[in-house]
């Protein structure tokens, strides 16, 4: 099933960046991240391919600074993608080897001709310039 | 089903004797389906001497991909659309900014040209393209966005088991390498796929390319790579650059036939658009 344009290209523009990001359809399933974010997470998107929600919560988190996964209802992530609204915070991942980093994470909705198609997700270590 | 083509150019108009044999005129070429209905595929300056050749007293459809001058300058010199007795339906791309006709009215408004849209005399209405299927004449038509700069795009038209996909501006490689990228990441594939004749963007060369990246039109080595990955059965390179002459077209060519070979395909499955030729669709010659 081809994905819609505005995913192809938010594809093609993360594919090129340094920042590590992550994308997501408008079901909320990861439907693609980045090099940056694959050296984050431990884990090349050509080695775990799309993952739902779920599935990227048991592997990599998000958690809070206690280390308790934090539920999907509860994730800024939702909002954005259920609202259409922008969201930032601050989160910790767990990369493919247990470590813990804590992040600072925007999600911004990707809307096209009014209806939503998914958002995409910046995230970077704190105290990483 | 038959197309021909009444212009191959992508940006500018190209008149001259150094263009006089592929043609100098801008994106047009007509499908005729086998219910004799005429489906024009965008409106550049080819369109003028297609309008010379048509009945008016009819209904026409023009689908455009994009309203990039090069794809509608020749609807301001379209002749049926100057006879009450035309019924003229244009598709195109939606945008959030304004209307189809609007958008189209900027060209055709003053200072630009002499009248406004509301005085075409024929009988003209302005369709948002639908994004799901839809049917014109005998035909089944898609429409989907593609890679290119603003809304612009691709369209497929089948009729029986025949299916035609029109992807005149078109730049899938953007980012990505159109090599390994799965298929449901690679803008317009879903058109292309195993379409009967795929007419595709080719205005650069490798070379040219590189200093071209980012204005929505394809290298050769793209479209081939493109048009294998989707197994289309006849490939026409379109929309050629304004300064690539007849000779250099003729190299081009033989570059293409060289890359659509290495591919696995067949040398001639592959051809460059050439003004008024015409390539005539059935189930035997597909």
């Amino acid at each position: 099933m081809q994905r819609p344009l505005e995913l192809i290209l938010a594809r093609n523009l993360l594919s090129s960046l340094s920042t590590p990001a992550f994308l997501v359809d408008r079901d909320g399933l990861i439907a693609f991240f980045n090099e940056a974010a694959g050296a984050l997470l431990g884990k090349r998107y050509e080695e775990v391919g799309s993952m739902s929600a779920a599935e990227w919560g048991e592997t990599f988190g998000p958690l809070t600074a206690d280390g308790e996964r934090i539920p999907f209802e509860d994730l800024p992530l939702t909002n954005v993608l259920r609202r259409g609204k922008s969201a930032h915070a601050r989160l910790h991942i767990r990369n493919a080897t247990g470590d813990s980093h804590e992040i600072e994470a925007s999600a911004l909705p990707i809307v096209a001709a009014e209806i939503p198609r998914g958002a995409i997700v910046f995230f970077w270590p704190v105290g990483e310039e | 089903m038959k197309l021909k083509f009444w212009g191959a150019r992508g940006s500018v108009p190209a008149p001259g004797p150094e263009t006089n044999r592929y043609g100098g005129n801008t994106s047009c070429v007509q499908l005729t389906l086998d219910d004799g209905t005429d489906i024009v595929l965008d409106a550049g300056t080819g369109i003028r001497n297609l309008g010379l050749t048509m009945q008016h007293d009819c209904t026409l459809q023009i689908l455009l991909t994009h309203l990039h001058l090069d794809h509608i300058q020749g609807l301001m010199f379209f002749e049926p659309a100057f006879d009450p007795k035309t019924e003229l339906n244009i598709w195109g791309p939606e945008a959030p900014e304004a209307s189809l006709e609007d958008r189209i009215a900027r060209y055709i408004s003053s200072p630009l040209t002499p009248i406004e849209v509301r005085e075409l005399p024929c009988e003209l209405s302005f369709k948002d393209s639908p994004t799901t299927e839809w049917e014109i004449g005998s035909a089944r038509v898609q429409a989907a966005a593609v890679t290119h700069r603003g809304p612009t795009l691709g369209y497929r038209i089948t009729e029986g088991d025949l299916s035609v996909c029109y992807l005149p501006d078109h730049e899938p490689a953007l980012g990505a390498s159109l090599v390994d990228l799965p298929e449901e990441w690679i803008s317009g594939f879903e058109l292309a796929q195993g379409a009967d004749v795929l007419i595709h963007d080719c205005q650069y060369s490798d070379e040219e390319y590189a200093s071209h990246i980012g204005w929505g039109h394809s290298r050769l080595t793209d479209t081939l790579t493109f048009a294998h990955r989707a197994g289309v059965k006849r490939l026409v390179l379109f929309h050629h650059d304004p300064l690539h002459s007849d000779d250099f077209l003729d190299a081009f060519m033989g570059a293409a036939v060289e890359g659509w070979t290495a591919l696995g395909g067949a040398p001639d499955r592959v051809e460059l658009a050439v003004e008024r030729r015409c390539i005539e669709l059935s189930a035997a010659t597909a």
